[in-house]
């Protein structure tokens, strides 16, 4: 039998067949023939999950237009499909031909959550491609990392080839280009290797040595010698995102998947320098794609996949310097074609009404919002512009216009906490409540619904909080306990929370170094996979696997570092300097707020960049 | 106006349920550029219908979608604009325009041919069962429905019956009232012939109304 049969023969035995089946509307094939390069791009979650993802959709529709290359999806295969494949000696294969993954010439994979790190490691294994990458050949595809996790690789440094940090439009191309020069070349493997080290924005770990002090911190980071790899690793930016390529047709899944629309990154980028958010601090500085340029991609993707939403995408889709206007001329456009507008992480302010108004007309989603602290003390720590006033005057406005489903994000363990601040979350809630009932009986919708979810806070490397330690556990229970309890007061009020556990690992990895590699091994040989599914997470495997390895995951998850440590991510450059994220900790210490950028610079670093910012 | 598309459902999307299938005719049918006729109200979808639905996991060469158009057109357009609409393993068969009194496709199924291949042990035993069964007037089985099971006669369902290469082709009733589907068939042959029912792969090649004789004869040209 061939691959191809032996895998219909396993889709019958699994939930899900889809997720394993390609041959989609909009899926890219190609005569294998005709080109020079395979990549094989690998998001190491579930099919539903990689499909919803942006970044996936872009790469994958530029990495297609060069005729000299095919890039094909893979996704780690869910337990059920993996333990068939490993039984029948199936191994992973690419959707789009079939082709076994071990055979193709560059695997990019994309790194989004920590989370996901084994699943990279169960996705190599069913290709039977050698973990570590001392013990790959020739025969096997170089690996290579990108994403936000790629920002602190160093977990990850013994399996990868690759990394590319920043913006990977032109990167990755550059990645490819390099590849056929050294194929040509005829060179050894490891030369390959060197040669990407010159590309902007690739950081090659094998080319560095880390040295450790006695008690267990960084002493030194360094390129080998004579590797030619640079002191530091720069990341890639793409300076005029409207020149930047952009997908005009995509593939349109069989079935559900999580974000099932068409979605169009307005910009890139943030201004707002909210403290604990990573994404804010490393996709700086903002760059706006123009309202004609989305104007003509979103008709063409209408017309090419026949999607009824749009989602406009960025981090913060309230700050598009001309928001009203683009959601006014978007409903206009696309109303009569029965198209939705949707924009997700809706921000709170005044801009905010005029542009619900708009998206209405078409349909009506559940108001999202996300004051992320309880008191206004503790908004000013992490940088959260946004007052209570403003939360009230979002909410009225939705509920008078008929909303009666409001979300509220918050986060637990933010630095500074205390009781009060926790407390302060449920005293918002109630206010919430009290500005629908407001609201006159006639006027409002019926059926008020308050989700209150609070995630548990991980520090991340690159913001302004990865120095500091993250809130114990029991700390964390106790907080959610006391939340619960206070919010269980409050009819209509829906509680969601989850155990720390997930979040300490989590947490672990964010600010973990190169030993982690082996903790992060031994966990997968233990069976951990699909560490974000809380139906799948084992903590005690993880603890087991840190035990093993000798790794004291307290000294990376809960350890407050000293502003003199080495950090292991300092050898890479995320466009904000280090004086920059220390002086927005000391701030955030006093609770002293920095302005919106799109005000006046506020020195983050992004000015090195010439010409990437012009505020 | 309304159009009706033959379209096959080939081999590697057989694990696409009716529902996944249905939600993709409807972009589909969004990007044809076509004047569809949508439904009136909150969420509007396509006017559109199915011959019949197809079971998860068989393949066909004889699937209709019956959709509703709200001006005229040309039926070189319709089809057309579905070619390009459908990937390659959707592939468009056949497009035909009809007027709008004609009754809907659903209702005018009465049988519906297959093709069921057999793979491994137990295949030759089912096959050798065949004429066994022929000669019965009743064969009773059990038949699972969403309310439980059942025992029915599925002998005067089964039209026709025989061997071919590597497995049989038959003619099954498919009324609303009497169905039959070749997997229970198959079960029943194992049945009969003392064995576990085989690997099988079921593709459907027909779909068939009654004309104004009586005769039977392929829906699409009635």
């Amino acid at each position: 039998m061939n691959l191809s049969d032996r895998i219909e023969a396993l889709m019958q035995k699994v939930q899900k067949p889809v997720r394993y089946m390609g041959g989609e509307y909009g899926a890219v094939m190609k005569d294998p023939e005709k080109v020079d390069v395979r990549y094989a791009f690998l998001f190491p979650d579930t099919y539903e999950v990689g499909m919803s993802h942006l970044g996936m959709r872009i790469l994958y529709h530029i990495i297609n237009r060069r005729e000299d290359t095919w890039c094909e999806r893979v996704f780690t295969p869910w337990v059920d499909m993996s333990a068939e494949m490993r039984a029948a000696g199936v191994p992973l294969f690419s959707l789009e031909s079939r082709t076994p993954i071990r055979d193709f010439d560059l695997l990019g994979v994309t790194l989004q959550y920590e989370m996901s790190f084994t699943n990279v490691l169960e996705a190599l294994d069913l290709a039977g491609i050698p973990l570590r990458r001392e013990d790959r050949t020739d025969a096997d595809p170089f690996v290579i990392c990108g994403g936000p996790c790629a920002f602190n690789p160093e977990p990850l440094a013994p399996f990868v080839d690759l990394v590319a940090i920043g913006d990977g439009e032109e990167e990755t191309l550059a990645t490819i280009d390099v590849y056929k020069k050294w194929k040509e070349s005829g060179l050894p493997r490891e030369e390959y290797l060197r040669m990407a080290a010159q590309i902007p924005g690739v950081y090659v770990p094998s080319l560095y040595d880390v040295a450790y002090n006695d008690d267990g911190t960084v002493a030194s980071i360094a390129p080998k010698p004579g590797s030619g790899a640079p002191e530091v690793v720069k990341k890639a930016l793409v300076k005029d995102l409207n020149a930047a390529d952009y997908p005009d047709k995509l593939i349109v899944p069989y079935g559900e998947i999580v974000h099932n629309r068409i979605m169009l990154e307005i910009f890139r980028g943030c201004t707002r320098g909210c403290r604990f958010c990573q994404a804010g601090m490393i996709y700086r500085p903002v760059r706006e794609r123009k309202m004609d340029r989305l104007m003509a991609l979103a008709e063409k993707l209408v017309a090419n996949t026949g999607y009824d939403e749009i989602s406009l995408m960025s981090l913060s889709s309230g700050d598009y310097s001309c928001l009203p206007e683009l959601a006014h001329q978007m409903v206009e456009r696309f109303a009569k074609k029965r198209v939705k507008i949707s924009l997700p992480s809706q921000r709170i302010d005044a801009i905010l009404t005029d542009t619900l108004k708009e998206t209405q007309k078409v349909r009506k989603t559940a108001l999202t919002l996300a004051p992320e602290a309880g008191t206004q003390r503790l908004r000013d720590v992490i940088n959260k512009g946004v007052t209570e006033d403003d939360l009230i005057r979002s909410v009225s406005d939705a509920f008078e216009q008929g909303w009666s489903a409001v979300k509220l994000y918050f986060m637990i363990g933010l630095p500074t906490e205390t009781d009060e601040d926790v407390l302060g979350i449920a005293d918002l809630a109630r206010k919430v409540r009290a500005c629908y009932f407001a609201v006159p009986k006639e006027k409002r919708a019926p059926g008020l619904r308050i989700t209150v979810s609070a995630s548990v806070f991980v520090p991340k490397n690159f913001t302004p909080f990865q120095w500091c330690g993250q809130l114990d556990s029991e700390t964390v229970i106790r907080r959610q306990m006391l939340l619960r309890d206070e919010l269980r007061k409050i009819k209509g009020v829906d509680f969601k929370y989850h155990a720390p556990d997930l979040s300490y690992v989590e947490a672990v990895f964010a600010r973990g170094d190169r030993r982690m590699a082996d903790a992060l091994e031994r966990a997968w040989q233990l069976g951990c996979r699909f560490d974000g599914w809380s139906d799948q997470y084992r903590h005690d495997l993880w603890l087991r696997a840190f035990e093993e390895t000798g790794i004291d995951p307290d000294f990376y998850a809960l350890r407050e570092r000293p502003m003199d440590e080495l950090l292991p991510w300092d050898h890479l450059d995320a466009g904000v300097t280090k004086a920059f994220l220390r002086r927005e900790w000391e701030k955030a210490q006093r609770a002293e707020r920095t302005q919106d950028c799109r005000k006046g610079c506020v020195g983050c670093g992004m000015n090195r960049y010439e010409g990437a910012c012009d505020k | 106006m309304r159009m009706l598309v033959r379209f096959g459902k080939n081999a590697r999307l057989r694990f696409i349920s009716h529902l996944d299938l249905q939600r993709f005719l409807h972009m589909a049918l969004n990007r044809t550029g076509l004047p569809i006729q949508y439904s009136q109200g909150f969420n509007p979808h396509p006017v559109m219908a199915f011959g019949s639905a197809l079971a998860l996991g068989w393949t066909s060469e004889y699937e209709i979608l019956d959709v509703k158009l709200s001006a005229p057109m040309g039926r070189r357009r319709c089809e057309e604009a579905m070619r390009f609409a459908l990937p390659d393993d959707l592939p468009v068969l056949e497009v035909k325009l009809v007027d709008d009194r004609q009754p809907s496709i659903m209702s005018q199924v009465y049988a519906s041919d297959y093709v069921v291949r057999m793979n491994g042990e137990g295949a030759d035993a089912v096959l050798s069962a065949i004429d066994g069964f022929l000669a019965e007037e009743h064969v009773t089985a059990m038949k699972k429905s969403k309310s439980g099971e059942k025992e029915i006669d599925i002998r005067p369902l089964v039209l026709s019956l025989e061997r071919c290469e590597g497995g049989f082709n038959t003619r099954l009733m498919l009324t609303e009232k009497d169905a039959l589907k070749p997997d229970l068939l198959a079960r029943t042959l194992a049945q009969r012939a003392g064995v576990d029912a085989p690997e099988m792969r079921i593709h459907r090649v027909n779909l068939l109304g009654k004309n104004d004789a009586g005769e039977l004869v392929p829906l699409m040209e009635q």
